[in-house]
């Protein structure tokens, strides 16, 4: 089982590297394994002296451009943004808390896709185009036509680790589609994931009040052996 | 800047306002000393602090493309995120070369206070293990001082900086001044308890530089979490709102930013030091300051690189290098060892509310000590940061509301990550590339480090221990790490200008004072003959604030 820490409550000053990850890990590993190098032919001395404020150190607020009333897709077609609207609702619903498609999950995502590298872009859209593709398969119709049983029965079995088979399990008799389907699966649940819940929404989903502080720290207060 | 400002002749000119620059600035500017203080990059202010902004108010949520395009390296550090990456040098204007098979990651900051802003804030002591560790274990040689040599001036900065913490009366790890520590989790608790009855090994609260009571006019921690973007109430120490304050305060300081030092200037035919030259950073015109004595505290790589970038005739090789060492026996601590579990009988719930502690967990060293004796693989030892606490299951397997629930059920998490000694080494150390130059025109440097065998047996026996210690503490689901992440990762490059008694064999004396040039001293973590394994910034800033007082002296005494 991996662990992703909530960043905000990632209390390491230092990550350690271990295997312990934290969502800015997962994002980071998914979007820019493999960067060039800095000194790579491109490296040419800079004309213009930076050092100003970051956008967050002036206060603004980038979060506004996603509910903007004129929002275009700056990156998915209709089809791509539509699909990623009802996939993300499949994976996070709506229950008693908001879901994926009321945190806009979609629109950041787009605008987070439009500033990738064209490999990373491919991949999203050959994950989205797999699971049409799977799903026009099964059932001759895209995943956005679906209805909501069908959308769970495709995506379940590649929700979960997958085993060998109970009756020859000395043999690797593992699919080779389905776990190509997994690895699909779990890049676009990756992204909708750390989407959902790095935005507004999300971060009240898991329980946060708008509040920077509640006092100190106090720790354990249990006597010795009768730690929860 | 008003001309006069360079008009003058100063009594010290100190280069860098990190850690170790504020404290040269204070303490010299304190006992009356006329005092320039040079920083490269820009002033900085509170206004500019983040830590209270909510990711979501970020564009791209911290996953910026403009960081990728140009912190190439700098977001390496864990650090640099799109709240704060302008404190960071733009790797662009920046460069630094690295044979292609030895990388290294350079991350530094370019702002008044420097790394002072992002710290880890972690600050031990080193002991005589440490400072004669060559005379236990043969290798290389001591430091030109000893801990009671040290400890006096490690009061001075803890009284000053404010550390919280608790004395374990650890050989290892030298109690000091402390307010009271931060609290542990129960995972912690859980923790200390079983290894110190199963293995004798002290686990403590990271004694940090942060407050946890009112402390010099500060206020005590609000327990927001991210320190790395700044402090409203100023709880966690930087240099720019305590050291360099007061440094102005005094009237005898004179704080000049965007000067980026390019050499030392020296007097050839006194053999002194009298001035520094400077560019400016935003007009990149070329400017000239003059001063009895020159401080450099610009971080170990910087200054050794100004130091490189000064040669003169007497100097072909670099200022202060008749030795042949300076740049070499470069050091930062091996990291990428231990181990990480769950404690699944714990059943505390993870939130996103604060309160957040902002650090960890301390494991003391205990390889290779006077009380464990010799261990057969390596030398030296590490010791482990970490943390326990509920954690968020952003991985939880499924879809749907049950995976909505699996997130928030969580798991009772467990870290532990070493620190290990670095050996200092002549193969590990950096030059002038002749063909590379900053943004400014000033060559750059290249940087050749690799981790050794010790340095890997050393992780690999953290991955063990670490996992052998969460087995006995009832952890379940243990994962062990063994690798050497790339030197530069621990952020604690010191060594490249050392102390010793032998100007053959040294390039600084036991003062930081440079062997070859009586007015030159270099006070940050240049001078440390060896790593240890403690993080180093404590013991920079009671180095700086020795060295100072002994340059007082030497003023006093007419010396200058």
């Amino acid at each position: 089982m991996r662990i992703f820490g909530h960043e905000a409550a990632h209390s390491s000053p230092r990550p350690s590297s271990s295997a312990l990850f934290n969502r800015r890990d997962l994002i980071r590993t998914a979007l820019f394994a493999g960067a060039a190098s800095v000194f790579g032919p491109e490296f040419s001395l800079a004309q213009a002296v930076s050092s100003g404020l970051t956008a967050a150190a002036k206060g603004e607020d980038g979060s506004t451009l996603l509910t903007d009333p004129n929002w275009r897709a700056a990156f998915l077609n209709d089809h791509q943004n539509e699909t990623l609207i009802v996939l993300s609702d499949v994976i996070i619903p709506g229950t008693d808390t908001p879901g994926a498609k009321e945190a806009l999950v979609n629109r950041y995502l787009d605008l987070l896709l439009s500033v990738q590298p064209a490999e990373f872009q491919r991949k999203f859209v050959d994950a989205l185009a797999y699971i049409d593709a799977e799903s026009q398969k099964q059932f001759g119709k895209d995943f956005r036509g679906l209805g909501a049983d069908d959308q769970i029965w495709l995506l379940t079995p590649w929700a979960f680790a997958r085993q060998p088979s109970h009756w020859t399990a000395r043999n690797d008799t593992r699919n080779e589609a389905a776990d190509l389907g997994q690895q699909h699966f779990e890049l676009l649940k990756a992204l909708i994931a750390t989407a959902y819940y790095e935005s507004e929404i999300g971060q009240k989903e898991l329980g946060w009040d708008g509040e920077f502080t509640h006092g100190p720290y106090e720790g354990c207060e249990h006597p010795t052996a009768a730690h929860t | 800047m008003p001309q006069d400002v360079l008009q003058q002749t100063y009594d010290a000119i100190v280069v860098g306002s990190g850690a170790t620059g504020g404290w040269a600035a204070k303490r010299l500017s304190e006992a009356g000393l006329k005092v320039a203080l040079l920083e490269a990059g820009r002033a900085v202010t509170a206004r500019e602090f983040t830590e209270h902004i909510p990711s979501y108010q970020l564009k791209y949520r911290n996953h910026s493309p403009e960081i990728v395009r140009t912190r190439p390296i700098q977001r390496q550090c864990y650090a640099c995120m799109e709240y704060n990456y302008e404190w960071f040098v733009n790797d662009l204007e920046n460069p630094y070369s690295t044979p292609p098979d030895r990388p290294f990651t350079w991350q530094r900051l370019r702002v008044l206070g420097g790394r002072s802003l992002v710290w880890g804030r972690h600050s031990y002591r080193l002991s005589d293990v440490d400072f004669k560790a060559a005379s236990r274990d043969g290798y290389d040689v001591d430091w030109p001082f000893s801990y009671p040599d040290l400890a006096p001036y490690y009061d001075v900065v803890e009284r000053y900086v404010g550390i919280s913490g608790a004395a374990e009366r650890n050989e290892m790890l030298p109690d000091g001044q402390y307010l009271p520590p931060m609290k542990m989790s129960c995972g912690e608790v859980r923790l200390r308890e079983s290894i110190q009855k199963k293995f004798g090994r002290t686990l403590t609260m990271g004694r940090v530089a942060i407050l946890t009571q009112p402390h010099n006019g500060r206020a005590p921690c609000h327990y927001c979490g991210p320190c790395e973007r700044g402090c409203m109430t100023f709880s966690y120490f930087s240099s720019p709102f305590t050291t360099v304050k007061d440094a102005v305060k005094t009237g005898n300081c004179t704080l000049i930013t965007d000067a980026i030092v390019r050499h030392v200037d020296m007097n050839t035919g006194s053999n002194k030091a009298q001035g520094v030259t400077f560019v400016q950073r935003t007009t990149k015109e070329t400017k000239q300051i003059r001063g009895k004595v020159v401080v450099m505290c610009a971080q170990a790589l910087e200054s050794t690189r100004i130091l490189l970038n000064s040669s003169t005739r007497e100097y072909p090789k670099g200022l202060a290098n008749s030795s042949g060492l300076l740049g070499h026996y470069l050091m930062d601590h091996v990291v990428g060892g231990g181990a990480s579990a769950t404690f699944d009988d714990m059943k505390a719930l993870p939130t996103a509310n604060p309160p957040h502690r902002p650090t960890g967990i301390y494991l003391v060293r205990f390889r290779n000590t006077p009380a464990t004796g010799k261990h057969p693989h390596f030398i030296r030892g590490y010791g482990f940061q970490g943390d326990s606490m509920p954690v968020f299951n952003f991985n939880a397997p499924g879809i749907g509301k049950d995976y909505k629930q699996a997130v928030k059920t969580g798991a009772y998490s467990i870290t532990l990550g070493a620190f290990g000694e670095s050996l200092a080494s002549f193969d590990n150390f950096c030059e002038i590339d002749p063909n590379l130059r900053d943004a400014w025109g000033i060559p750059a440097l290249r940087i050749s480090m690799a981790h050794g065998k010790n340095e890997a047996a050393m992780m690999r026996d953290a991955g063990v221990t670490a996992a052998e210690m969460l087995e006995a503490t009832g952890a379940k689901n243990i994962r062990v790490t063994t690798g050497v992440e790339m030197p530069g990762m621990a952020i604690h490059e010191v060594g490249t200008a050392r102390m010793g008694n032998d100007p053959k064999k040294s390039v600084l004396n036991t003062f930081c004072q440079s062997h070859d040039v009586s007015n030159l001293l270099v006070t940050d973590g240049s001078g440390f003959v060896s790593s240890a394994c403690q993080n180093p910034t404590l013991t920079m800033m009671a180095i700086t604030v020795r060295a100072c007082d002994h340059l007082v002296e030497r003023f006093r005494r007419n010396e200058i």
